[in-house]
C-alpha cells in the first residue's frame, strides 16, 4: 500500500523554487532516508506531506487523502523537527499526557523507560531544555506516538554522539516492535545508512533518485588507473568525481552500468575497481558538477 | 581518506557471510532454525528488510531453506555448500590477488611457493 504518493509536486517561496515536479511514492512499513544538501527542499517536502503547507501545483496524497488541513492525516502523522511549537506552560510529563490523549497507538512505556535513562525530568519545561535534550524529548515523543506515518526532520540535532547512537537503537527497536512508515532526514547519512531501506535523494528541489540502499551503492563505482586507459572506459559514463591517485594515475567516480564482463576486462587492463559507500554515493550524486572545492581553492 | 580503498561490502552480503561463518564454525547445524530478520536487525542495528535480503540470498543458494511461517532453517549439506562456494570464489579471488601482488614484486614462482610452504609449516609448528 502506498502511504505517500506525490505527482509533479511543486512549491515556490518568493519566486524561488523549493520543490520542482516531484513524483514518488512510499510503501508502508519502510524506513526511508531523505537526503540532500542544505536548501535542497527536504523540510518543505516533509511539511507538505505533514499537511502544514499546501503545494502550489501537482498532487500529494497521504493515506489516499490530501494532507493539507486534514484531520485524518494529522491524527496518523507526526512531524518531528527542531522548531516544534510546544505549549509553553506545560511540563514534559503533561506533554506526554496530551500525546496519549491524541494518538491512539501511544506507547506509554517508552517514555517511562527512556526519561530516566536520558536524564529528562517530567516537571521540566521544554523551553528550558538544552538543544540536545529538546531533540531527545522530541524524538521520544515522536516514537511513542506510534503514528503510521512518522516524519523526522534532522531529529538528532544537538545530541552528542553517544545519545545519537542510543537513539538509533531506540528508533530501530520501536520500528521492529511496531512497524510504521518512517521518513527521516539527516545530515549524518553514514550514521543512519544501516537503518534505512530506501533513500529519496533531493537536489535543489528536484527528485534525483528514489531507490534502495543497495541500488544506491551500485549506482556509482570508483576506478583507479592510468589516465589513458581510464579515458577509454569512462567515455560513455557520467563522471562525478576525479582526484589524484598517483603520479600517472587517477581516481574517478562514475555512474555505474558496467557489465560483469566489462569489469573483468577493466581489471585485466590494470584498473582497480572499488565500491562506494551509500553515504559517499549520495555526496557524489548531489555534488555540484561544474566546480569542486579544489577548483575554488586553486583559483587564488 | 585513502582514495581507492574499497568501501565496505553491502550489509546484506555481510549478514549472509556472518551466517555462513556461523555454519562453518558449527554454531548452526543442519535442521536448526536461523535467526529471523528481526532478530538479526536488532542484533546488528540494521534495517529488517536488509537482514531479510541476506537470508533470502542464502535461501536462493540452497544453504538455507524455508519452512512456511516458521522462518529459515539450515539445509542438510549447508556446510559443504559454503565450503565449496568459498573455495571456488573467495579463496580463488585471494589467490588471484596474491599472484598479482607477487608479479608486481617480481617474485619468481619458486619464491612464491616457498612463501606459502613456510606459512603452512609455521602454522604446523605453532600448534
Amino acid at each position: 500500500m502506498n502511504v505517500v504518493k506525490a505527482q509533479s509536486l511543486t512549491k515556490t517561496y518568493g519566486g524561488k523554487t523549493a520543490l520542482q515536479g516531484l513524483s514518488f511514492s512510499m510503501e508502508d512499513h519502510t524506513i526511508t532516508g531523505l537526503i540532500g544538501r542544505n536548501g535542497a527542499g527536504k523540510t518543505t517536502l516533509l511539511k507538505t506531506i505533514a499537511g502544514f503547507i499546501r503545494p502550489e501545483s501537482g498532487d500529494i496524497t497521504v493515506f489516499s487523502e490530501k494532507p493539507f488541513n486534514n484531520l485524518k492525516v494529522s491524527a496518523n502523522t507526526i512531524f518531528i523537527e527542531d522548531y516544534m511549537n510546544w505549549p509553553t506552560s506545560l511540563q514534559l510529563g503533561e506533554l506526554l499526557q496530551e500525546g496519549k490523549r491524541f494518538y491512539e497507538n501511544w506507547n506509554e512505556t517508552l517514555p517511562e523507560r527512556l526519561f530516566d535513562y536520558f536524564n529528562l525530568d517530567h516537571k521540566a519545561l521544554h523551553k528550558n531544555l538544552s538543544k540536545g535534550k529538546k531533540s531527545t524529548f522530541n524524538m521520544i515523543f515522536g516514537l511513542a506516538a506510534r503514528c503510521p506515518l512518522t516524519l523526522l526532520d534532522e531529529p538528532m540535532t544537538g545530541m552528542d554522539a553517544a545519545v545519537r547512537k542510543d537513539m538509533y537503537r531506540v528508533l530501530l527497536k520501536e520500528y521492529i516492535a511496531y512497524p510504521r512508515t518512517i521518513l527521516l532526514s539527516s545530515h549524518h547519512l553514514e550514521e543512519v545508512e544501516e537503518l534505512l531501506e530506501d533513500v529519496l535523494l533531493l537536489d535543489e528541489g528536484h527528485l534525483q533518485l528514489h531507490l534502495s540502499m543497495e541500488e544506491l551503492r551500485e549506482k556509482v563505482i570508483g576506478l583507479t588507473g592510468s589516465r589513458g586507459v581510464l579515458e577509454l572506459w569512462v567515455q560513455r559514463h557520467r563522471i562525478l568525481h576525479t582526484s589524484f591517485a598517483g603520479e600517472k594515475e587517477e581516481y574517478v567516480v562514475v555512474e555505474n552500468g558496467f557489465s560483469e564482463e566489462e569489469r573483468e576486462q577493466m581489471k585485466r587492463a590494470g584498473i582497480a575497481i572499488s565500491d562506494i559507500s551509500p553515504t559517499n554515493a549520495a555526496v557524489y550524486l548531489t555534488a555540484k558538477e561544474e566546480r569542486s572545492i579544489d577548483d575554488v581553492l586553486e583559483q587564488r | 581518506m585513502i582514495f581507492p580503498a574499497d568501501e565496505t561490502k553491502p550489509i546484506y552480503i555481510q549478514i549472509a557471510e556472518w551466517i555462513e561463518a556461523e555454519i562453518l564454525k558449527g554454531h548452526l547445524l543442519p535442521g536448526e532454525r536461523v535467526y529471523s530478520q528481526y532478530k538479526l536487525a536488532d542484533r546488528f542495528t540494521i534495517n529488517p528488510a536488509t537482514a531479510a535480503k541476506g537470508l533470502t540470498k542464502l535461501a536462493e543458494e540452497g544453504v538455507l531453506y524455508d519452512k512456511r511461517g516458521m522462518g529459515k532453517f539450515v539445509a542438510e549439506h549447508a556446510r559443504e555448500m559454503v565450503i565449496h562456494k568459498r573455495k571456488t570464489h573467495t579463496l580463488k579471488k585471494m589467490v588471484t590477488d596474491l599472484v598479482q601482488e607477487a608479479e608486481r614484486l617480481e617474485l619468481s614462482e619458486a619464491e612464491l611457493f616457498h612463501l606459502i610452504e613456510d606459512e603452512i609449516k609455521g602454522r604446523g609448528n605453532g600448534e
